[in-house]
């Protein structure tokens, strides 16, 4: 899955560089990689990367997403987020699949599991007669 | 004066738009004669018109329309097709491309259009695909735009002035994504895709069928870099240069530095500020084996 997800981020079609400064909404169809920096929210249904040297201060909605750099807001991803070795990120974390690694900082409340366990959980609503 | 003659021949369906542009007259009329007999070996004749000062490519258009031409080839160079898509509009033609001279022609090597002998038989074969155009400033292309200093041909600069042009400091360049957000980057120059006349690896960047355009901005490189990267950017492929920023997008504006030229194959056509964007429209055109996507 790992090999998967570098080969996403390789190949992403929407890719910030490091001396990028971004100010408004950012929204994909696909993958994104960001190494730069982005006030404002973030969104695709496909993979998000945040690179070491990112700082994103904005809301981050995604089908997965692996965060090296720094992130100031809430994180929402319907699949996994991997928060790696130099991951910062401050703001509350929704996902299916998390996996925190040594050294990451996390700051915030976290919810986890797929709406699919939700509706199974639920209790059944009674038959009308 | 060289007289092309205007036959309506019993097949009208062809309307061959004759550009001689810069090329000499002797040169031209020896590729009008060749191109005359292998339309004729092809059997793919028409009527021909030839722009004159008089006779501007919207007016050949018209007639074209009037005539009720449904295919229209441009036998030109890289300028008259640009013209023609732009007097286009919206009208439904099927559009062919006959580069008179290749070697020069940028929509020649996207089209897949080698030479003379390869473009007629592309027109004979009607291999069609639909592209999208986009415009700048009411120019409509199918190819790319560049700015800073990206608008080099650096395929055809020296080691010195490549050295130079490639070790300047960076400028800071402000555009606006599809009206949603606003990015600035410190780079050297980029481009404006919609396709380009190199393929890469990454197939998904300058595919004109997707319906997008792709920005690529170049970052600083370090000058014991310049040298492997100058093919990689004199082929247009940023995505491969260190720290590259790719934005798929269907509007662009280019906002700052105020009065910087934007340039389609090293020609200025805009200056910023400039709006780019995808027109929607999907152009039927017929396209060589040989094309870049």
């Amino acid at each position: 899955m790992e090999k998967q997800q570098d080969s996403d981020a390789a190949n992403a079609e929407t890719v910030v560089g490091p001396s990028v400064k971004i100010q408004g909404d950012l929204n994909s169809e696909g993958n994104i990689r960001i190494e730069g920096q982005v006030n404002g929210k973030v969104k695709t249904t496909q993979n998000v990367f945040v690179g070491q040297s990112a700082k994103i201060t904005a809301d981050v909605l995604a089908g997965n997403a692996t965060v090296s750099g720094e992130i100031v807001g809430n994180i929402k991803v319907t699949g996994n987020l991997i928060l790696q070795t130099t991951a910062k990120v401050s703001g509350d974390i929704s996902c299916a699949i998390l996996r925190v690694e040594d050294g990451a900082v996390f700051t915030g409340k976290c919810s986890m599991g797929t709406m699919a366990d939700k509706t199974k959980h639920a209790p059944e609503p009674e038959p009308e007669n | 004066m060289l007289l092309v003659p205007c036959l309506l021949l019993h097949d009208s369906m062809y309307y061959y738009i004759l550009d001689p542009g810069k090329m000499s007259l002797p040169k031209f009329e020896q590729v009008q004669v060749e191109l005359q007999g292998l339309l004729h070996e092809f059997n793919i004749s028409g009527e021909f018109a030839r722009i004159t000062t008089l006779r501007t490519v919207a007016d050949l258009v018209d007639v074209a329309a009037a005539r009720g031409a449904s295919t229209v080839i441009v036998c030109g160079n890289d300028d008259t097709l640009n013209q023609v898509l732009a007097a286009v509009g919206q009208r439904d033609f099927l559009i062919g491309f006959i580069p008179l001279d290749p070697q020069s022609s940028y929509l020649a090597t996207i089209l897949g259009l080698p030479n003379l002998l390869t473009s007629v038989k592309t027109i004979a074969a009607r291999r069609i695909v639909t592209i999208d155009t986009a415009t700048i400033n009411q120019l409509s292309f199918i190819s790319f735009l560049e700015f800073g200093v990206t608008s080099n041909n650096f395929s055809q600069t020296g080691p010195w002035k490549t050295f130079q042009l490639l070790s300047k400091s960076a400028t800071k360049w402000t555009l606006k994504i599809d009206n949603s957000y606003t990015l600035t980057i410190q780079g050297l120059g980029g481009l404006v895709l919609n396709s380009r006349s190199t393929s890469s690896k990454q197939e998904k960047i300058a595919n004109p069928t997707d319906g997008f355009l792709d920005v690529l901005v170049m970052e600083e490189i370090g000058k014991l870099d310049i040298f492997k990267y100058k093919e990689l950017i004199a082929q247009g492929r940023l995505e491969e240069l260190p720290n590259p920023t790719i934005i798929k997008c269907k509007t662009v504006e280019l906002l700052e530095p105020r009065g910087s030229v934007v340039t389609m194959f090293g020609r200025a056509v805009a200056k910023f500020p400039a709006v780019v964007s995808m027109t929607g429209k999907k152009q039927r055109m017929i396209v060589g084996k040989q094309r870049t996507f």
